[in-house]
C-alpha cells in the first residue's frame, strides 16, 4: 500500500466515486422524467380528446354549421370563416412581410429610422395577442367602422400579428443566400432590384415558405385577439363573404366548451381534433420544405 | 357601377397597357444597345402610370363622396319635411341608407322611406362620377406614360424607383402597427383616467367595475387584485412548473439523448408548443380543474371552486416548456465546447460539468429566457379565461379562484356596452399595463442574451 495510485484505492475514495456516479445516474434520471412528463402530459392530452371526440366525426358534424342542438352541430361554418380569415391574413402578410424582409435585408441605408423599424418588429412578435384584439377593436371598428365579427377585420388583426414572424424568417432565409449569388448577377449587368428580385427571392423562397405557414398555423390556433374584435358570434349559416359575421374553429371550441349541455363536449373534442389534424399538416409541410429544399451553400 | 366591376376594368385597363407599352417599345428596338430598358420595364411603367393615379383618385373619391351624397340629399325635396333636430335628423337619415342598401329591411320610421328614392338616385350619381373619374385618370396616366415611351427613356430606373417605395413603405407597417397600438393604448387609457383615477386604479385594493364617474366609482376600480393574480399564475406556478421541467428537458436532450431519440423528442415538444391555447384551455377546464378541486377537497378544504389559479398555472406552465426549454437549449449551445472539455478532463464527471460549468456560464441566457417566458404567460389570455375564474382575490391560496388582467380584458370588451364607459376603456387601461409590463421584459431579455452571445464570440 505505498504504492502512490493507492489513493485511488482507499475505502473513503471508493466511497466517494461511487457517490459521484451515483448522483450522476440520478442527474440524468432527472432530465429524462423531466422530458417524460412532457411527452405524458402530450399523450394525455391527445388521449383525452380522442376518446371523447373521435365518435363526434361524422360527415354531418363535418358538413353542418352551429345548432343550438348539439347532434345537429356542426363546423363547417366556423371552418369556413377560418378559411376566409386565413385568406385575408395571407393576402395582406405575406407580400408584406416579403417586401419588408427584403428592404431590411437588401437595401436599408444605417439610419435611426431602419433602428426603429427593426426594435418595432423584433418587439410586436413578442406583444401579447390580446394586445393585437385590442388594436383591431380600437382602430378597424371603433375608428374605421369595419363591421364587427367580420373574417375581414379578424384578417387585417391577424396579419398585423403574423407579419413579423414572417419578416423574421424572410431575414433569415434571405441572410442565408450566399453574396456570390449577388455579386455574379451584378456582374452581368443586373440591377439590384433585378438581382434580388430574380435571383436572391426565389432561392430564400423555400425558407420564407416555412416561416409563413408557420406564422399562418399559429394565426390558424388565436383566438383572443378575434375575441375582442366580436367574432364569437352565433352563426348558423356559412358566411358568405369577407364581411359577413362569422366565426373560426378555436372561436367555435371555446363557445362550445361554454356550452351547459354536456352532449357539447363531445363536439368540442372532436372540432379540436379537427383543428389539431390541420395544425400537425401544416406543421409537417413546413418541416417537409425546410428539409426538401434546404440548401447548405 | 358596382366597386368589383371598376376594379375589374382597371386590372384589364392595366393589363391592356403593359401589351400596348411592350408592343411599342419592340417597335422601337433597331438593334444591340438601341434601347435604355427593356421592352419589359416599358411596358411596366405604362402599367403603372395607369394604375396607381387611378387608383389614388379611386380613394380620394370614396372619401369625399359620402359628404357629397349627405349634402345632395339634404337638398332633395323630401329631406325639407325632416324634422330639424340634427340627432334626429341622423338617425332618420342613417335608417334610410340602411333602407337603400338593403332591400329586405324594415323602416321603424316612416320619414325615412321617402328617402330611399333620392339616396339611390345620388349614391348612382355620384358612384358614376366616381368610375368616370377614375377611368379618366387611368387614361390620362396611361397615355402620358405611352408618350414618353422613347429608345433613350430610363423606364427601368423609373420602375425600380417605384418597387424601392413599394418595399419601404411594406417595412413602414411595421412602425405604423407600433405607433397604432401605443396610440390607441394611450388614448382610451387617458380617457378612462379623466372619469377614474389614476391612483386608485393602480394602488386599489378592490375591483368590481362600475359605470359612471366619481369618487366612488373610482374605488371600484382597484386593479391590484388583478395583477396579484396574473404574477401569482403567470409568473410563479406557471415558472415553478416550466423552469425545472423546461431546463431540464434541454440539459437531456443536448446533453444525454442519442442523436435518435433526440430527432424523435424536438419536433414532439415543438407540438407541445404548437397546440393552440383555446385547447389547453378547454383541457385545463375538463380535465385538470376537478383534479385540483379533488386534490382540495383531500387536503381538507371546504367547498373548493372549480376554477382555481392552481389548475390554470399549471396548464400554462406545462405550455411554457417547450419556450423555456429551446432558449435554455440555445444557451447552453452557447457556451464554448473548451469549457466543457476543461472540465471533463480534470475528471468532472458530465452532470458535474452541467451543473457547475455550463450553466453557470449559460445562466445570463437563461435568465432571459424565462423572463421572456413570463412575458409570454402573463399575456396569456384562452387558458385563464377558461380556468382561472372571475373572482378577484387577494390571496396566496393556489385553490382559490383568482382572476388576471387578461381576462378582465376579454371580460370587460365582450359584453354589449357602450364604447366610452368607463368600465369598456378600464380594458385598454389593463391593455396598457400589460403592453409595457411585456414591452420592458422583453428589452431587458434582448438586451442581456446580446450581451451574452458577445461575451463568448
Amino acid at each position: 500500500m505505498n504504492n502512490p495510485l493507492s489513493v485511488w484505492q482507499t475505502p473513503a475514495m471508493t466511497a466517494r466515486l461511487k457517490g459521484r456516479y451515483a448522483s450522476e445516474r440520478r442527474f440524468r434520471a432527472i432530465g429524462f422524467i423531466a422530458m417524460g412528463i412532457s411527452m405524458l402530459f402530450l399523450v394525455f392530452l391527445l388521449v383525452t380528446m380522442l376518446a371523447q371526440g373521435v365518435g363526434g366525426i361524422d360527415w354531418a358534424f363535418l358538413s353542418g354549421s352551429d345548432s343550438t342542438e348539439p347532434a345537429n352541430a356542426g363546423i363547417w361554418g366556423a371552418f369556413k370563416g377560418s378559411l376566409l380569415t386565413m385568406g385575408v391574413t395571407l393576402a395582406l402578410s405575406f407580400p408584406m412581410g416579403v417586401l419588408a424582409a427584403v428592404y431590411l435585408e437588401e437595401f436599408a441605408p444605417k439610419s435611426p429610422w431602419v433602428d426603429w423599424v427593426e426594435v418595432s418588429i423584433n418587439n410586436l412578435a413578442a406583444v401579447p395577442s390580446i394586445i393585437f384584439g385590442l388594436l383591431g377593436l380600437a382602430v378597424f371598428i371603433n375608428w374605421m367602422g369595419m363591421p364587427r365579427s367580420a373574417p375581414l377585420v379578424g384578417g387585417m388583426t391577424l396579419a398585423l400579428m403574423t407579419m413579423p414572424v414572417i419578416v423574421i424568417a424572410g431575414r433569415n432565409a434571405i441572410k442565408a443566400v450566399p453574396p456570390s449569388i449577388r455579386d455574379a448577377a451584378l456582374a452581368v449587368g443586373a440591377s439590384p432590384v433585378q438581382a434580388v428580385f430574380h435571383h436572391v427571392l426565389p432561392l430564400a423562397l423555400p425558407g420564407i415558405l416555412t416561416g409563413t405557414i408557420i406564422g399562418m398555423a399559429r394565426a390558424l390556433g388565436e383566438t383572443a385577439p378575434l375575441l375582442m374584435i366580436g367574432m364569437r358570434a352565433f352563426v348558423s349559416t356559412p358566411p358568405g363573404g369577407i364581411t359577413d359575421p362569422s366565426s373560426v374553429l378555436p372561436m367555435q371550441i371555446f363557445l362550445w366548451s361554454d356550452e351547459v349541455d354536456s352532449a357539447f363536449v363531445q363536439n368540442t373534442s372532436a372540432a379540436i381534433l379537427v383543428l389539431l389534424a390541420f395544425l400537425i399538416t401544416m406543421n409537417g409541410i413546413a418541416i417537409y420544405l425546410r428539409n426538401k429544399f434546404e440548401t447548405r451553400w | 357601377m358596382s366597386p368589383n366591376i371598376l376594379l375589374l376594368v382597371l386590372v384589364a385597363l392595366t393589363a391592356l397597357g403593359w401589351f400596348v407599352g411592350r408592343a411599342k417599345a419592340r417597335a422601337l428596338y433597331t438593334g444591340k444597345g438601341s434601347l435604355h430598358s427593356l421592352p419589359a420595364h416599358h411596358a411596366t411603367h405604362l402599367a403603372l402610370w395607369i394604375l396607381i393615379p387611378a387608383l389614388a383618385g379611386w380613394l380620394i373619391w370614396s372619401i369625399v363622396s359620402p359628404g357629397l351624397v349627405h349634402s345632395a340629399i339634404m337638398l332633395d325635396p323630401a329631406a325639407a319635411t325632416l324634422p330639424a333636430m340634427e340627432m334626429e335628423r341622423d338617425s332618420i337619415i342613417s335608417e334610410a341608407f340602411q333602407l337603400a342598401s338593403d332591400p329586405a329591411a324594415t323602416a321603424f320610421n316612416p320619414a325615412a322611406e321617402g328617402l330611399v328614392e333620392p339616396i339611390r338616385a345620388a349614391t348612382m350619381k355620384f358612384n358614376l362620377i366616381g368610375a368616370a373619374l377614375v377611368a379618366l385618370l387611368a387614361f390620362a396616366g396611361g397615355a402620358f406614360a405611352y408618350t414618353r415611351i422613347k429608345a433613350n427613356f430610363p423606364a427601368r430606373t423609373r420602375v425600380e424607383r417605384a418597387v424601392m417605395g413599394a418595399l419601404l413603405v411594406a417595412s413602414l407597417m411595421a412602425i405604423l402597427t407600433t405607433i397604432g397600438i401605443i396610440a390607441s393604448l394611450l388614448f382610451e387609457t387617458g380617457l378612462f383616467f379623466s372619469k377614474v383615477s389614476a391612483l386608485d386604479f393602480l394602488t386599489g385594493l378592490h375591483w368590481s367595475p362600475q359605470d359612471g364617474t366619481g369618487p366612488e366609482v373610482s374605488k371600484t376600480y382597484g386593479a391590484v387584485p388583478l395583477f396579484w393574480g396574473t404574477i401569482f399564475i403567470g409568473a410563479i406556478i406557471a415558472m415553478i412548473v416550466a423552469i425545472p421541467l423546461g431546463l431540464m428537458s434541454a440539459i437531456f436532450l443536448t446533453q444525454y439523448a442519442s442523436a435518435r431519440v433526440r430527432t424523435w423528442m424536438k419536433p414532439m415538444l415543438e407540438i407541445l408548443a404548437g397546440i393552440p391555447t383555446v385547447v389547453y384551455g378547454y383541457f385545463a377546464a375538463l380535465t385538470v380543474a376537478p383534479m385540483v378541486r379533488d386534490l382540495a377537497e383531500k387536503l381538507g378544504m371546504e367547498n373548493p371552486s372549480t376554477e382555481s389559479a392552481l389548475a390554470a398555472g399549471l396548464v400554462m406552465g406545462i405550455m411554457i416548456i417547450p419556450f423555456v426549454s429551446s432558449m435554455a437549449d440555445d444557451s447552453i449551445a452557447a457556451v464554448p465546447s473548451a469549457m466543457r472539455d476543461g472540465s471533463l478532463a480534470m475528471g468532472a464527471t458530465k452532470s458535474e460539468t452541467i451543473k457547475k460549468v455550463l450553466v453557470p456560464a449559460a445562466l445570463p441566457g437563461i435568465v432571459a429566457g424565462v423572463m421572456l417566458a413570463i412575458s409570454r404567460a402573463i399575456g396569456e389570455t384562452m387558458i385563464v379565461v377558461m380556468a382561472a375564474g372571475a373572482a378577484a382575490n387577494l390571496s396566496a391560496n393556489p385553490f382559490a379562484s383568482m382572476t388576471t388582467v387578461t381576462y378582465q380584458i376579454v371580460q370587460l370588451l365582450t359584453g354589449d356596452q357602450e364604447f366610452d364607459s368607463a368600465k369598456t376603456l378600464s380594458a385598454f387601461a389593463l391593455g396598457l399595463v400589460l403592453f409595457v409590463v411585456t414591452l420592458v421584459l422583453n428589452i431587458i431579455a434582448l438586451r442581456v442574451v446580446k450581451r451574452f452571445r458577445e461575451a463568448y464570440e
